[in-house]
């Protein structure tokens, strides 16, 4: 097929309005938690969900509890605004 | 006379008196006075006032961006708060550092970091461009806001540190916190006073909220040391709703009177109606707030006292508390409907800022009731509401002082700074992951609060699942301010430098605080954008997300 043949298909595929990616990761995101909350509780019933010393060994007894995937999120996100004010004020 | 009434016609002496020096000046002392404060803010301060330029707006924004992180910081405090009083052992192995985490430690932290971290400086922030920009004249002392704001920072972290260790080397921290917290308050007073001074401007009403606001709570400590009630439990639960009622209240009624003018492009709803917003505050007992006054004993360094409620202090305590629900009333009238102007339909719904406001205004009166009925329950003796103080309390802070002084600030950050938020649709959405996470998350943790109450009263011993499944789901839930406070504060920081640039100056007048330009953030019709006032030359300024694919990056100019 010539090159203007499969440039016209993908100007034929491309979308009109396209959602935006922030949109699409944000669904895709909802959507995987919601499969692994229920695909978990059909593999593990009853069970506590994982906690990152369950995932990560060397970290037991330190991180044993959920609340340290939202202090690490957390801390994401305070270091995002410290890069954040770093970088804006650098940039070129 | 009883405590509560002795204390207040102290205080409402004092208040009527500093208005009158205020409005009249002081007479041949104004010039010496003057000189005297002009030279203490920035001369005095030696090199130090050499480390920062004083551009116009410098002290606006700088207080701003760091109640920015400091939302952030008592969010996160606050989350860890309510996970803790469900799973206490959570952060047991920080106990290996010697740091035993509890729930109602990190609350009191939380309330160190959302009420003079965020709220504060969001307060002080917006009052440094408002007041200046109602008085038509530039403020006293640009450097002397900018350096004070770090020093304000570092109070605050004595102050949280302070929460978790009361005694370090025998010293009280909070106190020591207490003591640089006051210093920072008395130079923002000064800086605005002269500002104040320097003007012929008559000054709209949202200005004397922002002035009562700083002026109201010296008074108030000043008003208890007269009249003897610092050592009686009573003094201090009333110095404790004075200091609401005063810095808190008064000022957030202030700077959210004028971003709800100034954003929507309307009117301001009544002058009237703002004026019973202040006469009602000083003369009335504000309710919201914990029935525990521990916040105010500690940062005065007093000790502890049980509260001895005589039969008319009981009386005029509850009377005066039943009358707040009016300035309470009219501020959130006046918000919704100057947002509103003339139909039902909010102006400039998704400009930053403006949901905030919204939301804040409307909360306002439930839990302005709710906590009535909480601090009634507590002054009668019956005692029956104390278990749900603290929710109520949290929930008056996350849903209304935090949106309204955040609204606030979104809303003067572009005037200070020359450039508004990067991404209005980014500020939108970090408003509904705040406003929904405290919303949800703090409500559930109240229905478990009262869930647990109503066991207790029945002397049920097993503690009911619900109740704990709900408090689970409410800390969960309120990660999303958590991540709202993020978004917020990244969208700030890279509007400081990336934004659109803010093009009009503003048109002032007493009663409208109406910009020259109209920042479009959606498809609107034209009436509905001439109904907030806008004439043929008011000047359209979209300020949408750029849609545009990305491209790479050129790194030089390929000759063809």
């Amino acid at each position: 097929m010539s090159n203007d043949g499969s440039g016209k298909i993908g100007q034929f595929l491309q979308g009109e309005k396209e959602p935006s990616s922030s949109w699409v990761i944000l669904v895709i995101g909802i959507a995987s938690a919601l499969i692994f909350l229920v695909i978990y509780n059909i593999l593990y019933p009853g069970q506590d969900l994982p906690v990152l010393s369950s995932l990560l060994p060397m970290f037991e007894g330190v991180f044993d509890s959920g609340i340290w995937f939202f202090i690490l999120g957390a801390m994401i996100g305070a270091f995002a605004i410290l890069g954040t004010i770093l970088t804006e004020a650098t940039i070129e | 006379m009883d405590t509560i009434l002795s204390t207040l016609v102290i205080f409402w002496a004092l208040t009527i008196i500093s208005y009158i020096l205020i409005q009249r000046g002081l007479g041949v002392l104004g010039e010496v006075i003057r000189g005297l404060t002009m030279f203490m803010l920035e001369k005095a301060l030696g090199p130090g006032a050499d480390l920062v330029e004083g551009r116009k707006g410098s002290g606006a924004k700088v207080w701003i961006i760091q109640g920015m992180v400091w939302l952030f910081a008592s969010a996160t405090l606050t989350f860890i708060g309510l996970w803790l009083a469900h799973d206490p052992h959570a952060l047991h192995s920080l106990e290996a550092w010697g740091y035993n985490a509890l729930s109602s430690e990190l609350f009191y932290a939380s309330k160190f970091a959302a009420l003079f971290g965020a709220v504060g400086m969001f307060i002080i922030g917006s009052g440094l461009h408002i007041l200046p920009s109602l008085l038509e004249v530039d403020l006293a002392s640009e450097k002397n806001a900018v350096l004070t704001s770090f020093v304000w920072t570092i109070s605050v972290i004595i102050l949280i540190i302070g929460s978790q260790s009361h005694e370090i080397f025998g010293l009280d921290i909070i106190l020591i916190g207490t003591a640089v917290n006051l210093l920072v308050a008395v130079a923002v007073t000064a800086n605005q006073l002269l500002t104040k001074a320097n003007s012929n401007a008559t000054l709209a009403t949202p200005g004397w909220l922002i002035i009562f606001g700083l002026i109201g709570s010296p008074i108030a400590i000043i008003s208890i040391i007269i009249s003897g009630g610092y050592n009686e439990g009573i003094g201090h639960w009333l110095l404790y709703h004075l200091l609401g009622a005063t810095f808190f209240f008064s000022s957030i009624a202030g700077i959210s009177l004028y971003s709800a003018s100034f954003g929507s492009g309307n009117a301001l709803w009544s002058r009237t109606v703002a004026g019973v917003v202040i006469v009602g505050t000083l003369f009335t007992i504000n309710p919201i707030g914990d029935v525990d006054p521990k916040m105010a004993v500690d940062m005065l360094g007093l000790s502890a006292a049980d509260i001895t409620i005589t039969h008319q202090d009981n009386v005029i305590g509850s009377f005066l508390m039943a009358l707040a629900a009016i300035p309470i009333i009219a501020l959130s009238s006046n918000i919704l409907i100057t947002l509103r102007g003339t139909d039902a339909f909010v102006e400039n719904p998704d400009l930053a800022g403006i949901p905030e406001i919204n939301f804040g205004a409307w909360m306002l009166l439930p839990l302005g009731i709710g906590s009535l009925f909480v601090q009634t329950d507590y002054l009668s003796g019956t005692n029956e509401l104390t278990g749900i103080s603290n929710i109520i309390q949290l929930m008056t802070i996350w849903l209304i002082f935090i949106p309204l002084t955040l609204g606030a600030a979104l809303q003067v950050l572009p005037s200070a700074s020359g450039r508004y938020p990067l991404s209005q649709n980014r500020a939108r959405l970090a408003f509904w992951m705040l406003s929904g996470g405290a919303v949800l998350g703090l409500i559930l943790t109240l229905i478990s609060d009262v869930t647990d109450l109503a066991l207790s009263d029945a002397l049920v011993e097993d503690p009911s699942s619900l109740s704990h499944t709900m408090r689970k789901a409410g800390s969960v839930i309120f990660y999303g301010t958590v991540l709202g406070a993020i978004f917020h504060s990244t969208n700030m920081i890279s509007g400081l430098y990336r934004g659109d640039t803010v093009k009009s100056q503003v048109r002032l007048s007493e009663t409208t605080f109406a910009p020259t330009s109209y920042p479009l953030t959606a498809t609107t019709s034209i009436r509905k954008i001439l109904a907030t006032g806008a004439v043929l030359d008011t000047e359209i300024v979209p300020t949408f997300e750029s849609n545009e694919t990305g491209k790479p990056t050129l790194l030089h100019n390929e000759e063809e």
